[in-house]
């Protein structure tokens, strides 16, 4: 490829400007460019100017005046921040963890046995993750109402009524079931295309070999199903960081509703900053430390898994 | 072949992108407007209007606007374009304030998205008063003209502090009363005409010994819920409730009233008389509707909410008079955000939607308390008599309410602050919390936020 740097520039302009190559390639340019001029717009310049406005006191409608750290300053020494980062993390475990096992073994239920609804049931574990989460979360605070379906139920078994739309417990709970209803469904999906993924004659090879349903799971099963694993921690993990919806709707008034936060999360707490409160600030502040979390969830969930992948690929070679 | 083609892709490929950059460009609203009158000229005689020609009287205008809760404005503005056929007026309404402030201040910020005309809360007031350069200043316009006609306290919430900014019209007045349910007042052998319920409560202290009565011989509640029970006293405050209106600082904690407020609510907490429902919850309607509660206190645009809440109990809901004064909750301003092409018509409009027929209009249907004090001796506003409210005649008690009227500074974050409290008294009634500890927690969540003010 090292040109020769003795070449004279004039034998270069000689050559037309647009050759057959250059055209080529700007028309692919061209056609790819859409997104790359979308995401500087409304992706990567939003980002900036996030982090620019974290420095600055502005309230939307009057000039920005630099204030420096002092809103990182402020969110940091506010309790209700704190609380809306346990809560995240909390309601996070509480939403994700659940639902990862739970969707491994609806996938693997449904890839062994059930054979003859396979596309039906398929249709509905997606369901729920193309419903409205507005209209889900409505329908789930009416479930979970202080004279809900819920607490009617729980009556019926003897257990006390609980507050789930003030209790510290009963928030939780009642968001975390939320989040399970919709994306358990989606993640089983994604097992189950990893499971068809696994070769047949792994399983049969293992039969032979004597190995019972047990071993199998766990000799072949999970360790080829690692990768969707991963991916399926790594993008409900990052999911739960970014708990918005559910909380806002369900508890109202901006998702600080209930009285004494125990709903609000990162999102909604930022979002309250901004425009409840009109500090776009300390909301740009609080973006920019929810952004940090989430590298740093990614990275400690990549660390995780990359130690795991090299136990299973030092046992395979 | 190839070459074409290539040239061919190329093009579309600009063209699409251009048309994708068009999105997210400057959309004029003019522009906007100027396709509409189009289309609506088009099917009309005349030949449509040329571009630029914004200004021409007979153009068609299309105006957006904004209300707030529950008024009449949309029959109004109805009315209006019947008048005027060269002005359509879109009405988009919504019920939550913080939504609706909100709504505007990202419109503004993002310098698109603003409707012509809004009708903007006294209680979001302070936020927008400070972006002079964002409203169209109603004095050019010629407010000034009209200035005399109202309420001076009032138009005064809506001026710059010399006077030569004015950023909306004002429209009602919120001067709280206490509404209550006759056949309660009956049941529980109380008097249940205006004067005497009045006078069987005018302190403080006679309501709750009235009400923890009412609650022993009845079983009822006598008050609906902690909000308004808190509000009622919160707005009897002199002056300012939790901002200083000399410097802006929080004073909620040292302003004796709030505090009040605060105690008095608790008391009825721990007495048993107030009960537990959520302010514009279904629950709360229906509590109005089947009488499980004697009183609401509330504004004079709460009777339009009680209406609606309570069609089953009509006739059996009267007026009286708040103890020890009244306070001013709510009434809302009209303004005309910059953004909008038509400032004259607009304006036109709103001064027209706030002349004194139609704030008696909007007395007759929705309870809109007039901000114009020369209808509170007119004939047709005094002697209206409510079907609902027994056939009282209920201009009077609101009449009697504003003449009560202090008017007090509130600040830009009234309304987050406010929720600290309230949301400590819910703790007390629901958490069966510690109200001292709830108190002390209030205050200090109000001081971090007033910190970022």
């Amino acid at each position: 490829m090292a040109e020769p740097v003795l070449a004279s520039p004039h034998a270069e302009s000689k050559r037309p400007f647009l050759t057959e190559q250059r055209r080529s390639r700007f028309t692919a340019y061209t056609f790819i460019s859409p997104f790359f001029i979308l995401f500087s717009i409304f992706g990567l310049y939003p980002i900036f100017f996030t982090f620019y406005l974290s420095f600055f006191k502005w309230d939307a409608l009057g000039p920005m005046k630099y204030v420096g750290f002092k809103n990182y300053d402020l969110i940091t020494s506010d309790p209700t921040f704190w609380i809306s980062f346990s809560n995240t993390l909390i309601m996070g475990l509480m939403g994700t963890v659940p639902q990862v096992f739970l969707a491994l073994l609806l996938a693997v239920l449904l890839h062994s046995g059930m054979t003859r609804f396979k596309k039906t049931f398929r249709i509905l574990y997606f369901m729920p993750n193309i419903t409205s989460i507005v209209a889900v979360t409505l329908v789930f605070s009416t479930l979970f109402g202080n004279n809900g379906m819920i607490n009617w139920l729980l009556n019926g078994i003897g257990v006390e009524s609980m507050a789930f739309n003030s209790g510290w417990w009963g928030v939780k709970i009642a968001i975390s079931t939320m989040v399970m209803w919709r994306w358990t469904g989606y993640n089983a999906i994604l097992f189950l295309s990893g499971l068809q993924s696994i070769p047949m004659d792994l399983y049969e090879s293992a039969r032979i070999d004597g190995a019972n349903r047990r071993q199998q799971l766990f000799s072949i099963t999970l360790p080829l199903l690692k990768p969707f694993i991963i991916f399926v921690t790594l993008q409900s993990t990052i999911g739960a960081l970014q708990l918005f919806t559910e909380p806002y709707v369900f508890l109202g008034q901006s998702g600080t509703g209930s009285t004494r936060q125990e709903g609000i999360t990162m999102v909604t707490y930022l979002y309250s900053e901004a425009f409840r409160n009109g500090f776009f600030g300390t909301a740009a502040a609080t973006a920019v430390l929810l952004f940090l979390v989430t590298i740093l969830f990614s990275v400690l969930n990549m660390l995780i898994s990359r130690s795991g992948s090299r136990e299973t690929g030092g046992k395979k070679a | 072949m190839k070459k074409v083609k290539n040239l061919a892709l190329t093009l579309v490929s600009i063209m699409l992108m251009s048309s994708l950059a068009a999105c997210g460009g400057n959309n004029n609203g003019g522009n906007k407007a100027a396709e509409g009158n189009t289309g609506n000229n088009a099917a009309s005689t005349n030949a449509p209007a040329t571009e630029g020609a914004n200004t021409e009287p007979a153009e068609k205008v299309e105006l957006s606007f904004w209300t707030l809760g529950n008024v009449n404005y949309e029959e109004l503005a109805t009315e209006y374009t019947k008048e005027h056929p060269n002005v359509t007026i879109k009405v988009q309404n919504t019920g939550d304030q913080t939504a609706h402030h909100n709504n505007l201040t990202t419109a503004l910020s993002a310098g698109s998205g603003a409707p012509d005309i809004f009708q903007l809360e006294i209680g979001f007031m302070e936020r927008f008063l400070g972006a002079q350069d964002k409203f169209y200043n109603l004095n050019d316009l010629g407010a000034k003209d009209i200035q005399a006609n109202y309420l001076d306290w009032k138009w005064k919430q809506a001026s710059s502090i010399d006077g030569s900014f004015q950023l909306g019209l004002p429209t009602d007045i919120g001067p709280t009363v206490v509404y209550y349910r006759t056949d309660l007042a009956e049941a529980a052998g109380l008097p249940s005409d205006p004067e005497g319920f009045s006078a069987a409560i005018d302190t403080w202290d006679k309501f709750a010994t009235v009400a923890k009565a009412f609650k022993e011989k009845t079983g009822k509640y006598f008050s609906d819920l902690t909000d308004l029970t808190y509000n009622a006293l919160r707005d009897q405050s002199a002056d300012e409730i939790y901002f200083s209106k000399a410097d802006g600082t929080f004073i909620g904690d040292t302003n004796p009233q709030v505090k009040k407020a605060y105690d008095f609510t608790v008391k009825g907490i721990q007495e048993g008389w107030i009960s537990n429902v959520m302010l514009w919850s279904p629950e709360w309607g229906q509590g109005m509707n089947d009488g499980s509660f004697a009183v609401v206190m509330g504004p004079a645009w709460m009777a339009g909410n009680i209406k609606s809440n309570a069609p089953d109990s009509s006739g059996k809901w009267k007026i009286a008079q708040l103890p020890e004064g009244a306070g001013n909750w709510g009434g809302s301003f009209i303004t005309l955000p910059k953004e909008g092409k038509h400032p004259k018509e607009a304006y036109d409009f709103i001064q027209w939607l706030v002349n004194k027929d139609n704030q008696l209009e909007s007395f007759k249907t929705k309870g809109l308390m007039p901000s114009i004090p020369a209808l509170y001796e007119d004939p047709a506003f005094v002697d209206f008599k409510d079907d609902f409210f027994g056939g009282q005649q209920t201009a009077v008690e609101f009449g009697k309410a504003a003449n009560r009227v202090k008017p007090v500074y509130y600040g830009p974050l009234h309304d987050q602050t406010d929720t600290f409290f309230k949301n400590a008294l819910k703790n007390v009634l629901e958490k069966k919390a510690d109200p001292a500890k709830e108190w002390e927690d209030a205050v200090k969540q109000s001081k971090t936020l007033a910190e970022r003010g």
